[in-house]
């Protein structure tokens, strides 16, 4: 077996180590913890249903509403929670990298996996759920919708590889997080669709790698229902010199890690 | 074999750099015992992380070509929240040996009963020591790197550590830093001498021994 084989098994034993090291210290054996995460969006999700059809027009644009707030909210959270979860992840999990096997990227690796898993399974839930109410419908255009949340998800993951590494080295990075995430839901595309904004305005929010993911997953709940303005080429071009970056100041970050 | 070559390590403290050690060389061949002798905040430490690969030297380079242990000292390499049962179950996932054996040998050898089911944050340093070195011993290694560990625990579990380390394992290698002239004599083959971060290897350790003590 060549070396580099060899280093993929160690690497992906040590992934696994940590999944399951990961699951017990923040769910711990019994806890409701993982039950919760699925429930979370369902528990925002159905109370803004009712509110938003008391006081709004449940069609707004034409869309029903609790489609557009479901495709809305669930990669929002992804966003969030990864982001919030990767602050700091070095320094809490210094104890590890006694162990030479254990790499900063497989800590990293670990807590990304569990949180698109844990967002992933809500995202099922909560569609079996809705689905079952009758509040949404399979999407339209399903190869769409999976697209878009690819994108989503590595665009989590990207920010995540970036704020992880940097907040290592300046507190700037959590202070600007939190503000960050929140306003991150009003120009995301949460709230609209490119199509409704002016084209000056629209031209530039496209230039973020998530509005056009949420772009694409809209265009896969409604289909040809609505107009889309999505560019996979350009996405894939931005997400991947993020990675990049994100990658290399992850390997960096070993530099300012002080270990006890 | 382990070998160091021009090893530096700066410290950045409140803007200023300290150089904890500086062009620091030596080999360790497979089965070869070296000590190291200093006295405190002379870099024993911060050596034995570096080559441990727990911290990236500023400069030079170290190269392992044997299994190493992690430092096995009074501190880290556990996580205080999970218990010692789960602790021991992801390290022998990471390395890779059956957890059951691990288990077995732990129990045994750190004689910590019931509280391997508590959260290793309840433990005393003691009992750290022990379960950490203990879990090394299970792991079993080509080379193990020794912080002062030997000296922990009651006379019990000293007599213990030795015969297992140097009894049933006088063939690996070893990096010891140790205050105890007898452990030195009686086991190591060889003595790097840390003062003010530079380092020199004695052959002699009667030698080594004196000049430690002189410093």
């Amino acid at each position: 077996m060549s070396a580099f084989w060899r280093g993929l098994v160690i690497q992906w034993r040590v992934v696994g180590a940590l999944l399951i090291r990961e699951i017990y210290s923040r769910f711990g054996r019994e806890s409701l913890g993982f039950a919760w995460i699925v429930a979370e969006p369902l528990v925002f999700a159905i109370p803004v249903l009712f509110v938003w059809r008391a006081v709004r027009n449940p069609n707004e644009h034409g869309l029903s509403l609790m489609p557009f707030l479901w495709s809305g909210y669930l990669p929002l959270l992804l966003f969030r929670h990864l982001g919030g979860r990767i602050l700091l992840f070095i320094r809490s999990n210094v104890p590890l990298l006694y162990h030479q096997r254990v790499k900063i990227l497989d800590i990293f690796i670990a807590r990304a996996l569990l949180e698109i898993g844990s967002n992933l399974t809500a995202l099922i839930v909560s569609f079996v759920v809705f689905y079952a109410i009758g509040a949404v419908d399979v999407p339209r255009d399903l190869p769409m919708f999976y697209l878009g949340y690819f994108y989503m998800i590595w665009w989590s993951v990207a920010v995540a590889l970036i704020i992880g590494a940097l907040c290592e080295r300046t507190d700037w990075v959590q202070q600007i997080w939190l503000p960050y995430s929140y306003l991150f839901m009003m120009f995301s595309g949460f709230f609209f669709l490119s199509d409704w904004l002016p084209p000056i305005i629209r031209n530039i929010a496209l230039y973020q790698p998530y509005t056009q993911a949420y772009e694409m997953i809209r265009g896969g709940v409604f289909g040809a229902t609505v107009t889309t303005h999505s560019d996979p080429a350009y996405t894939t071009f931005a997400l991947a010199i993020l990675t990049l970056f994100g990658l290399w100041l992850m390997r960096e970050s070993r530099k300012y890690v002080v270990i006890e | 074999m382990i070998s160091a070559i021009d090893v530096t390590k700066d410290y950045h403290t409140e803007g200023r750099v300290r150089r904890v050690l500086s062009n620091v060389s030596f080999t360790v061949a497979k089965g070869e015992k070296l000590a190291l002798l200093g006295h405190n905040g002379a870099g024993k430490s911060t050596l034995i992380r570096l080559i441990g690969g727990v911290e990236l030297p500023t400069l030079g380079t170290i190269k392992q070509t044997m299994s190493v242990s992690w430092p096995i000292g009074l501190a880290g390499g556990f996580h205080g929240s999970l218990t010692g049962n789960d602790n021991m179950r992801f390290i022998a996932r990471v390395y890779n040996k059956p957890f059951a054996k691990v288990k077995d040998y732990v129990e045994d050898f750190a004689e910590l009963g019931k509280f391997l089911s508590e959260p290793m944050r309840t433990y005393s340093t003691g009992m750290r020591a022990r379960f950490m070195f203990a879990l090394s011993l299970a792991i079993d290694f080509d080379c193990y790197l020794i912080d002062e560990v030997i000296a922990a625990g009651d006379q019990r579990f000293q007599s213990r550590s030795r015969e297992e380390l140097f009894e049933k394992r006088a063939d690996r290698s070893m990096i010891l830093a140790s205050h105890i002239n007898e452990i030195v004599k009686s086991y190591c083959s060889r003595a790097l001498v840390l003062h003010r971060g530079r380092a020199k290897v004695f052959a002699d350790l009667d030698l080594a021994l004196d000049i430690y003590n002189y410093l």
